[in-house]
């Protein structure tokens, strides 16, 4: 049995496909159209999926949708028509792209791939709660979802047992910690559904100097529920997101490109206390009811990294599992496993213990994209390859690693990263000046070998997907400088032998030769740009950037030859 | 390139016809990346409407082969396949497309004809530089045009490849640039259908181009033609081996360029062309390729290396009657 997963029309378009409950492809549409964050219908990935599974279009059983489209609709109007008349742009924008695409998803089916088959659509938040709790390795566990709005949910509260899944308690919009989230960084002049990542890194440069006015926002209740001061937003009404209240609250907004000053630093460290707050709540009000040593994130909110390590840190569960597309992108894959599992009925076969989804190249791609530029380069064995990578990374150079299949999910998890070293804290200005050009505040992830984790960070459990944000050991500050940050903490991720031998292998050679098992592990891409896809795109990158190596595959290329 | 090599011609601002069109075909490949679901699409207007969904153009070689596979495995479409033999096809060829319908259980029509053969041997035995795979493939789009009309079939698939974007623009638009890179075996070839062909009654409605096939087949019937490689992400390293495993292809002891599954009279043309171009639309294709990083220099010059001899010519003309030294 074969069932497309579908999620777009809002952000983050994907499309995934399971054979016989297994996930055989997933990928997202930004991916393949190069537009970051992608809305439109994933066609790009629904090809790949299809074409990768070995199996024709019309071998799709049934394709499930990440939301219910008519229910979110009715929520859309309502919310229009109780804010008129300052709701008309909006009704204006929005309505056309709901009557042409979004209400008639079986004729847009028909009409892009000709798609007559059935059509499930899953309530938003029961593909969230399916995208962690059915490919988790739990067999029963509590289920906490957060992130901007689906139909009406915001956050639900649920168990899952078996193939069952009950979300037993919810918040409705226009109550929401992921629109708070979204709207404050909107108010600190970044980008909603794009910029959260951002405030979380200052948040960390901040102090929680703004919590009076916070109170004012948001209402958190003992067991986590909450309530927002709607009088401080403006969702629907304007374009921007919060009301003139807001700036009345913290003070004029940052506009896009200007300085920091210390009010926006502790206005996002006041954010982000509050949200943490308020998830390790509800997290001890879902151990409470539920009884469960095992918990399910997701939605959008857990991206959050440091929120997520605070929740592991400060209840009482022992395992947390998260997916690597936690937001909206991996809503496709629990619309597919929900009709799986729980809608037909079928035993749960699958565990989701890594994030390599996407195309892979061949050889001959590689060397067509090489040759396509003139490049030279030379093809090692495995192990070479390894040697001259390490030798590089070592001597402080920047390294592109093109390898396997494209990582799902917003982080690259070394498949398609850059790779520098730890070791020295000037690595994250230079990645920063010559390839990256983001923020100076955001800092770097460390990769590292799974089974010496514990030697670097003060692991609770793995994080393979990077959804963890553990301290670093106090002596170890010193040594893998470019990877901690200034809290103290590192975005880590645990690298597993079985799941990705080859940077495992990296790592080992790494070790060594200097004895330390972490390297950073950056997303491959420039500014702006989504993650590279293909070996073309991986080629322009580091064409277009300072990146000193670049191995794709067993191919390797560098700018400079006297090293 | 400079205009003193034979079929290069330089714009005003210098630029020669070679670069124009990899240019204008890359950005053409860019711009249009096509999908299986846009084939899709074009499927679903036609199939299940007529006694047949669609005819696809055999020659046996792989690329014609894998599409028939395809369009009967994947997209389980009803199938005319449509051959023809010129007196010029392979055993092996046959062999192949035999293979092919009986194992997908498809119609067939082989249609075996000697009437290209007086036009071959004129062009043999004049000073004529027509190109005869030029000829040819007038004439076997006129005839799968025809064919496709005396069904009331809607799609004409052939096996054209990605590479081969060249004689998809000639079936989508009537569009004579289609030619610039081979302008003077155009030339020649429209030169000898127009002139040599007066005292040659049995060829009075030959057509005298590709344009006119299209012309006349635009009257006739609406058929629209398109290649499923067009679409699909595989290559033919892929294509090949399922062909092989499925459908017992195999590809022909001697064929030119290497790796290619073409007919006999194809080493004559091959042989002519260099004699009067210095060079064949083989070596064009893969000129582009070398440009695109396809294969390199060294590659494409070892597929292009001239691979039969006087004795193969020879063999190949005889069944024209004619010494193929006599020609020369």
């Amino acid at each position: 049995m074969n069932i497309l997963g579908l999620s777009c029309y809002y952000h983050d378009s994907a499309a995934c496909i399971i054979c016989d409950g297994v996930l055989v492809a997933a990928a997202q549409e930004e991916r393949f159209n190069r537009i970051k964050n992608s809305s439109d219908f994933p066609i790009n990935a629904i090809n790949f999926c299809v074409q990768q599974a070995g199996i024709s279009f019309d071998q799709i059983d049934y394709v499930a949708f990440y939301e219910k489209p008519f229910l979110k609709f009715s929520r859309v109007i309502l919310d229009i028509v109780s804010k008129f008349p300052f709701s008309y742009g909006s009704f204006i924008r929005n309505t056309p792209q709901w009557l042409q695409d979004r209400l008639i998803l079986p004729g847009v089916l028909k009409r892009e791939f000709a798609y007559k088959g059935d059509v499930l659509f899953i309530p938003h938040h029961h593909a969230h709660a399916a995208s962690t709790f059915f490919v988790s390795p739990f067999d029963e566990a509590a289920i906490l979802i957060n992130d901007g709005v689906g139909e009406y949910s915001t956050s639900s509260i649920g168990f899952g047992s078996g193939k069952n899944i009950d979300l037993q308690k919810q918040i409705n919009y226009p109550d929401s910690l992921g629109l708070l989230y979204s709207a404050i960084t909107t108010f600190l002049g970044f980008n909603a559904n794009s910029g959260e990542g951002t405030t979380m890194a200052l948040a960390s440069f901040g102090q929680v100097n703004y919590l009076e006015q916070f109170k004012k926002i948001i209402n958190i209740a003992p067991d986590g529920s909450y309530t927002l001061n709607q009088k401080y937003f403006s969702l629907n009404k304007r374009k921007r997101m919060y009301s003139k209240d807001l700036i009345t609250l913290l003070g004029a907004p940052r506009k896009f490109d200007t300085d920091y000053d210390q009010r926006h630093k502790d206005i996002a460290a006041t954010l982000q206390f509050v949200i943490e707050d308020c998830l390790i709540k509800q997290s001890k009000y879902a151990y409470n009811t539920f009884g469960s040593e095992n918990l399910c994130l997701a939605g959008g909110v857990f991206l959050n990294c440091v929120a997520n390590q605070k929740i592991l840190e400060q209840t009482k569960f022992k395992k947390i599992f998260i997916q690597p597309g936690a937001g909206d992108a991996g809503a496709s894959i629990g619309a597919a496993f929900f009709t799986y599992n729980s809608i037909l009925g079928n035993e749960r076969k699958f565990v989701m213990n890594h994030a390599y989804f996407g195309p892979e190249s061949t050889d001959k791609e590689i060397e067509i994209a090489l040759n396509a530029k003139s490049l030279k380069f030379n093809k090692y064995e495995e192990q070479t390859l390894l040697e001259i990578v390490t030798e590089r990374i070592i001597a402080k150079k920047t390294v592109g690693w093109f390898q396997g299949r494209l990582e799902f999910g917003p982080r690259a998890l070394g498949n398609r990263s850059i790779l520098a070293s730890a070791q020295d804290s000037v690595m994250t200005e230079i990645l920063n000046s010559r390839i990256k050009h983001r923020e100076w505040f955001r800092p770097f992830a460390p990769i590292v070998k799974k089974e010496k984790a514990n030697d670097y960070f003060k692991m609770l459990a793995d994080s393979p997907f990077m959804l963890l944000a553990p301290k670093v050991i106090e002596k170890m500050k010193t040594i893998i400088p470019a990877v901690t940050h200034i809290d103290g903490t590192a975005r880590t991720q645990t690298v597993d032998k079985e799941t990705n031998p080859l940077l495992w292998k990296l790592l080992d050679v790494h070790e060594k030769k200097t004895g330390i098992s972490v390297i950073i592990n950056t997303s491959f891409n420039l500014k702006a740009e989504p993650i590279v896809c293909k070996p073309a795109e991986a080629i322009i990158d580091y064409l277009n950037s300072e990146m000193d190596c670049l191995a794709l595959g067993n191919y390797f290329i560098e700018k400079h030859d006297e090293i | 390139m400079p205009e003193s090599e034979p079929d290069i011609f330089l714009n005003k601002e210098g630029i020669c016809n070679i670069c124009l069109t990899y240019e204008h075909e890359k950005q053409d490949d860019n711009k249009e990346k096509l999908l299986e679901s846009d084939l899709l699409k074009i499927l679903d207007k036609y199939k299940g409407k007529k006694k047949y969904d669609c005819m696809v153009m055999c020659s046996g070689g792989k690329d014609s082969t894998s599409a028939l596979y395809f369009m009967k495995t994947r997209y389980n479409l009803n199938i005319l396949a449509f051959m023809f033999d010129h007196g010029f096809e392979t055993k092996e060829a046959i062999d192949n497309v035999r293979n092919a319908v009986d194992i997908l259980d498809v119609d067939f029509i082989l249609y075996k004809s000697s009437f290209m053969k007086p036009m071959f041997s004129k062009i043999l035995q004049t000073d004529s530089k027509a190109t005869l795979c030029h000829i040819c493939s007038i004439w076997y789009m006129d005839l799968a045009y025809d064919v496709a009309a005396r069904y009331d079939i809607p799609l004409i698939v052939a096996g054209w490849t990605k590479g081969q974007s060249q004689t998809k623009k000639a079936n989508t638009q009537s569009n004579k640039n289609h030619y610039t890179e081979f302008l003077l075996m155009s030339e020649a070839t429209e030169c000898f259908l127009n002139n040599q062909l007066k005292d040659m009654p049995q060829y009075k409605r030959f057509p005298k181009s590709m344009e006119e096939v299209l012309k006349r087949a635009k009257k006739r019937h609406k058929s629209l033609v398109i290649s499923p490689h067009w679409f699909l992400p595989y290559g033919p390293e892929e294509y090949v081996k399922i062909i092989k495993q499925e459908l017992g292809w195999k590809a022909p002891a001697l064929s030119y360029p290497k790796g290619s599954t073409n007919c006999l009279l194809n080493f004559i043309s091959v042989y002519n062309s260099i004699k009067h171009f210095g060079y064949t639309h083989y070596h064009v294709e893969a000129s582009k390729l070398i440009r695109k990083g396809v294969i390199s220099r060294e590659e494409a010059i070892e597929q292009l290396k001239q691979n039969f001899d006087f004795e193969t010519l020879n063999k190949v003309a005889s069944k024209m009657n004619i010494s193929f030294d006599d020609s020369l």
